[in-house]
């Protein structure tokens, strides 16, 4: 539609979005409304406004220390930002060398490679635990950053290829075979023209690859046997267990883990639609 | 190229391959010939000590009967005599030996299994007969038990390693193999082949030495393979391949190489443990049992909710709820985020994404937690608006929509980011020059819209629905199966078999591969029914 | 890019905007590689931080520690941390080492790690898994070191606890069972046959008591004390009885009355009993962390089942150090064990962490023998049932609370559903095999 509707139906329109916005974050204003209000019991009030103020939670968050004396929040913020830094190198250098090569030659299995990442998605997670568990034990990387980034590079990489090679593929060729007349070699090309023209693919890519660690529980709590080793997820869990529920705990965790993530989606919040939206289109 | 590096080359790929199969036919061996070996000498032992005589290196000894304690039936006090006496058999004992307590553990465990009716108890080691075990912590011993008139005889053997990795045989063979191959290639014509396929052959000399039959059957088809390959001229067909597109292979190689590892092979793992049972520690061969087991239900009604057709269905209506709303909501909001006249998009965009950026076990408990019980947060909104409460988890449709509307929550960003940059890169001109040509709003709808969105929408659904069909966390800590494990879907069930139910590995590796056909079944045929409505419209 | 002679033949139009292009490419290169460049330098150096972080964090325990998991939080950690700091000061050549794995895993990580020998030395652990794990291998039996004077240390269900198949695999370190809690406020004398209890009127909109009636461990109170079974003598299943479906009938009627919540679970009968909406709970020693300041309240033990004359008796949990079949020094270890078990350990425990301590020589203690809730909790242990322990045991829980579910909803009868729960547990545990 060219011209704007009437001013009425704007309104309508502006009104139905701010309601479906409310709906859509109340679940998240009530984690915020219990970070701030004390307590460890659920809110039983439907209002997401906290009744009474306290910043008891971060406090105990911080300054929680564990069985060796050091500070729990500290070393598990820690480990969580170097695997999920390591996760996103390793994820984008890993993905963006198979997509080029998945765009751009011929070579017999092409097709049936490009399948197979798709095809690899449909594991259910949860069922590869137990040969993952045995598989790093045999390379003897359990307990070890390294095993993680290893394990969530490879659980990210599907989806990363599948955007990147989409992007590669909406690239118009005559640069490269530019290049190429002129001398530089595959590589060079690769690096020097292709990388830098993919800022908001690369860009979603390294979102998603810092989000699939940042945010995974389940194979970090089965990997890593020593409390020093846990990441964030881990510990926020573990205030919220079966016997004993520290909502407000949980609640300070849940906002304190969900800023980093929050705060790279609105700094890369205009690749994401453009990014996303070139793999799909031609993927 | 020349025929002997030609032939050299390529028997060195079926000799790197050979080289595997020998080894693992190898490891195989060595710690059956450790068993046997150090079980029989510990057998041999305890006969000698009933009759009063030691063997030298091994420690023999006769365990007397227990005495329990009257207080406490498995408090037992024993005597142990190793040939200079009798005395008790206790950790403070005058003479008392580290080993002391082997033994002590191996006569209760002797006679708990004689005297029940099943015996039940692996220790992770062989268990025969005679009650002869390998110790399970990896020194090499074996302890025999034998009954005697006047308690039991035991005997323990000191610790061997298994057979060192025999290096120079293998190389021997290598060489005496390549010898074989380049002699054949010298000689030339069908010789050459000859001589690789004798190569390959020789390799399977170390294996009919260990008595292992089926690796050394698998080496000859290597062999046979190889052959049959040269002369089909698939080898050179194969590395000129691999030479021509070695830049594309270059790029590829690392995330293949950590996919294989990392992704592939607990696959493997996975597909093949589906065949095998698993019960308190040991693992069982059972063919296709599990599968059988699963397939048919396991004997139960269809709407009893441990039927796997049961919980098919449930997972199956899951899904396409939930991709129905997804691509509904998210297309819909797209369609109105994406108005020319409408302000602050960027703002708009960024506090719908929400859902999906803060982590989702999270979001899980908060919707959990606003379900759950009378004056859940959900059902005080109820309240406010003058409805009553529903007790969400009590019944099957509730819980059900319950998991609905949390994954609803969760996806339709996904779909709503998608469907944006879709309708961004449609081109305005179509719009003007439709509406010029008097189109209606839902005619411009349907002939320029939905053709652009389709492309885009498509992979987006497929994947989307496969996420959905695999997702674990919400039905997991929403519902958690609740009313009595009807809501629960196929991962679920598998999860609960593998970590509830008795550690049954078997059937939850099972139910993974069956849960892994049925995608790729919807995978392969819903692409092609779609391509085809595509290619009809 | 390297540069190149300029072709000499006349260029086209795309070939020049082609140079034009790659001119403004390269000019604008340093930048953009700049920035494009910590992807791909970090890459050439990857391999190598990787190798290193593979050398630095692969293998790190400690050459001859004895490593002890637990899943404690707060005051009984601390109390954990202080025996365990007393065992360092006393052997600096054999050093004990803590490590806190969270409760929700703790068991599923033992099964997988031990037997690989990942595992740790000493696990503190519930006793409802001795069975699995005995019957696994996973642990090791432990009467060789322990005779009856060492036993005598501690109480005789604590113990017979930590029994199994005629071997004994633990020393118990803490016993756990539901109790009675009241509101002083709300019930002057708390009630001490379950007609008083029935009869409690806390005001509008209140419970007699709150706990949490849909799962089996909550329930078991009733169960026993109705006569019901789970495991009969020969371990058999024995869950199908009338006594039982007299307790569910028993549990079903509270709710009907109003006297106490649906479905609840710990963190609801926590929020009711500290808002004054419940009068009494039923609930553990873990319960005392919940109740929110400012709330009178007192615990006693549980009232006597007035149909049948038995007390209500819930199950007794004992918490227990277990060690691994794998232990690479099993000498120490035991002495480890012994030690965190003793009566001094025992009494710092109760004193630091109000702990239900197993040691007998603990209570004579005055500062335990005088606190009132530990004496209610001590009494409670005459009248428990033990906890089975056999594979069986693991499997009811699910099918159990299910069953409890539709029945106090009113859904269904107590005799079919227990049925419904003996075929279910007889169908998952497999025949044992030659």
């Amino acid at each position: 539609m060219k011209q704007a509707p009437r001013a009425h139906v704007q309104i309508l329109i502006y009104v139905g979005l701010v309601i479906l916005c409310f709906a859509v974050l109340y679940p998240v204003m009530l984690v915020c409304k219990k970070a701030f209000e004390p307590g460890t019991q659920f809110a039983l009030s439907a209002s997401p406004i906290p009744t009474a103020f306290t910043l008891d939670h971060f406090s105990q968050l911080f300054t929680e220390r564990g069985a060796n004396g050091e500070l729990l929040f500290l070393r598990h913020a820690v480990n969580s930002i170097v695997v999920a830094l390591l996760t996103t190198v390793v994820g984008v250098s890993l993905s963006c060398t198979a997509a080029y090569a998945l765009s751009r030659f011929k070579f017999p299995g092409r097709k049936t490679g490009l399948t197979m990442f798709l095809v690899v998605q449909m594991f259910p997670a949860t069922l590869l635990l137990l040969p993952l568990y045995v598989i790093l034990n045999k390379l003897g990387l359990l307990n070890s950053v390294a095993g993680l980034v290893l394990v969530y590079s490879t659980t990210a990489i599907p989806f990363c290829v599948w955007t990147l090679k989409g992007y590669f593929d909406s690239l118009p060729r005559e640069l490269e075979e530019a290049a190429r007349i002129d001398g530089a070699s595959p590589w060079m090309i690769f690096r020097r023209i292709i990388l830098p023209l993919s800022r908001p693919a690369l860009a979603v890519t390294a979102l998603f690859s810092f989000m699939t660690a940042w945010n995974e529980f389940i194979m970090a709590s089965t990997f890593m046997t020593n409390q020093t080793k846990y990441t964030l997820p881990v510990l926020i869990q573990s205030s919220v267990t079966e016997f004993s529920a520290d909502w407000g705990l949980f609640a300070a965790g849940a906002v304190v883990t969900s800023i980093p993530v929050m705060v790279a989606f609105y700094v890369l919040q205009k690749y994401l639609v453009g990014g996303l939206t070139a793999g799909a289109v031609k993927g | 190229m020349s025929t002997v590096v030609r032939q050299l080359r390529d028997f060195s790929v079926g000799a790197a391959l050979c080289i595997l199969i020998a080894s693992a036919a190898f490891v195989g061996v060595r710690n059956r010939e450790l068993a046997t070996r150090q079980r029989s000498l510990a057998d041999r032992a305890a006969a000698e000590i009933a009759e009063g005589r030691t063997l030298p290196d091994v420690r023999a000894v006769i365990v007397g009967p227990a005495t329990p304690s009257p207080k406490r039936p498995y408090l037992k006090s024993r005597q142990i005599s190793d040939g200079a006496g009798w005395r008790p058999l206790t950790a403070t004992a005058a003479g008392a030996s580290p080993d002391d307590k082997l033994f002590y553990d191996a006569a209760t465990r002797y006679e708990r299994e004689t005297s029940a009716r099943s015996p039940v108890r692996r220790d992770g080691a062989e268990l025969d007969d005679d009650a002869t075990i390998l110790l399970p912590d990896g020194s090499g011993r074996a302890l025999a038990v034998r009954p005697i008139a006047n308690g039991l005889a035991m005997a323990l053997t000191p610790p061997a390693r298994p057979a060192p990795y025999p290096f120079l045989v293998l190389i021997g063979v290598l060489g005496l193999g390549a010898a074989f191959a380049a002699a054949g290639a010298l000689v030339g014509g069908r010789a050459a082949r000859l001589g690789t396929t004798a190569g390959i052959a020789a390799l399977a000399i170390p294996c009919v030495l260990w008595g292992s039959w089926i690796a050394a059957a698998l080496i000859a088809l290597v062999g046979l393979g190889l052959a049959f390959a040269q002369g089909a001229n698939l080898t050179d067909r194969f590395a000129a391949g691999v030479r021509g597109h070695k830049t594309a292979l270059g790029f590829l190689a690392p995330a293949a190489v950590s996919m294989l590892v990392l992704v592939l092979a607990p696959f493997v793992i996975g597909l093949v443990l589906g065949f095998y049972d698993h019960h308190h520690g040991t693992w069982s061969f059972v063919g296709l049992h599990n599968f059988g087991e699963i397939l048919s239900g396991g004997g139960r009604a269809l709407d009893d909710p441990l039927n796997f057709w049961f919980i098919f269905g449930v997972t199956v209506l899951w899904t396409l709820a939930n991709v129905a709303f997804h691509v509904t909501i998210g297309v819909a909001l797209a369609l109105v985020l994406s108005r020319s006249w409408l302000r602050g998009k960027g703002v708009w965009r960024m506090l719908f994404i929400v859902p999906w950026a803060v982590p989702n076990y999270i979001t899980a408990l908060i919707w959990k937690g606003m379900f759950t019980g009378e004056y859940g947060a959900i059902n005080s909104v109820l309240h406010v608006f003058g409805l009553d409460g529903v007790s969400w988890f009590s019944s099957w449709a509730t819980a059900f929509s319950a998991n609905v509307i949390t994954n609803t929550w969760l996806g339709f960003p996904f779909m709503m980011v998608v469907a944006i940059g879709a309708l961004e890169s449609i081109p305005k001109e179509l719009y003007e020059a439709a509406s010029v040509d008097g189109a209606s709003g839902w005619q411009r709808f349907r002939h320029i819209t939905l053709p652009h969105l389709r492309p885009a929408l498509g992979p987006a659904v497929t994947l989307g629905s496969i996420w959905t069909f695999n997702m674990f966390n919400v039905i997991f800590l929403v519902s958690g199966g609740q009313p009595g494990g009807s809501t629960n879907t196929l991962v679920v069930d598998a999860y609960r078999w593998a970590f509830e139910r008795g550690e049954r590995y078997g059937m939850a590796a099972a139910y993974g591969t069956i849960i892994f056909l049925i995608l790729l079944l919807w995978t392969v045929f819903g692409s092609r029914i779609v391509r085809s409505k595509g290619a009809e419209s | 890019m390297n540069p190149r002679p300029e072709p000499t033949a006349p260029s086209t139009d795309s070939s020049t905007r082609m140079r034009l292009v790659r001119a403004a490419l390269g000019w604008r290169a340093p930048a953009v590689v700049s920035v494009a460049a910590p992807p791909v330098v970090k890459r050439r150096r990857l391999p190598l931080v990787l190798l290193v972080l593979l050398g630095l964090l692969g293998c790190d325990r400690g050459s001859n520690a004895t490593v002890l998991w637990h899943a404690y939080n707060g005051a009984e950690r601390d109390a954990l941390v202080a025996s365990a700091a007393r065992w360092n000061a006393e052997h600096p050549d054999r050093p004990l080492e803590l490590v806190a794995v969270p409760y929700g895993a703790f068991a599923d990580k033992l099964t997988s790690a031990i037997p690989g020998g990942n595992g740790p030395d000493l696990f503190i652990y519930p006793q409802d898994r001795i069975g699995d794990w005995a019957d696994s291998g996973v642990i090791e039996p432990l009467e060789y070191w322990v005779d009856d004077a060492r036993a005598d240390r501690f109480s005789d269900e604590a113990v017979a606890a930590m029994a199994y198949r005629g071997s004994l695999w633990g020393l118990p370190i803490a016993v756990k069972s539901l109790a009675l809690y009241y509101r002083t406020d709300l019930v002057a004398n708390p009630p001490r046959t379950t007609d008083e209890l029935v009869s409690i009127t806390p005001g509008k909109h209140g419970y007699a008591v709150a706990y949490a009636n849909v799962d089996l461990y909550g329930h078991a109170p009733w169960l026993f004390g109705f006569g019901g079974k789970i495991l009969d003598e020969d371990g058999r299943i024995a869950i199908a009885t009338p006594e039982a479906a007299a307790a569910m009938t028993f549990a079903r009627s509270l709710v009907a009355k109003g006297l106490a919540p649906d479905h609840a679970e710990g963190p609801l009968v926590a929020t009711l009993f500290n808002e004054g909406k419940a009068a009494t709970a039923i609930s553990g020693p873990w319960f005392q962390s919940d109740i929110a300041a400012g709330v009178p309240w007192k615990v006693t033990t549980l009232p006597l089942v007035s149909a049948t004359g038995k007390f209500a008796s819930p199950f007794l949990g004992a918490e227990g150090i277990l060690m691994s079949a794998r232990a690479h020094d099993k000498d120490t270890a035991f002495a480890v064990m012994d030690a965190l078990t003793s009566d001094v350990a025992a009494i710092e425990r109760a004193k630091l962490a109000r702990q239900v301590v197993p040691n007998v020589h603990a209570f004579d203690d005055p500062a335990i023998a005088g606190d009132p809730t530990l004496r209610a909790f001590r009494d409670q242990l005459a009248h428990t049932a033990p906890m089975p322990k056999g594979a069986a045991m693991r499997m009811v829980w699910t099918p159990y609370k299910t069953a409890l579910g539709e029945v106090v909803a009113g859904r269904a009868e107590p005799g079919p559903q227990l049925l419904a729960v003996e075929r279910e547990v007889t169908s998952y545990l497999v025949p044992e095999r030659k």
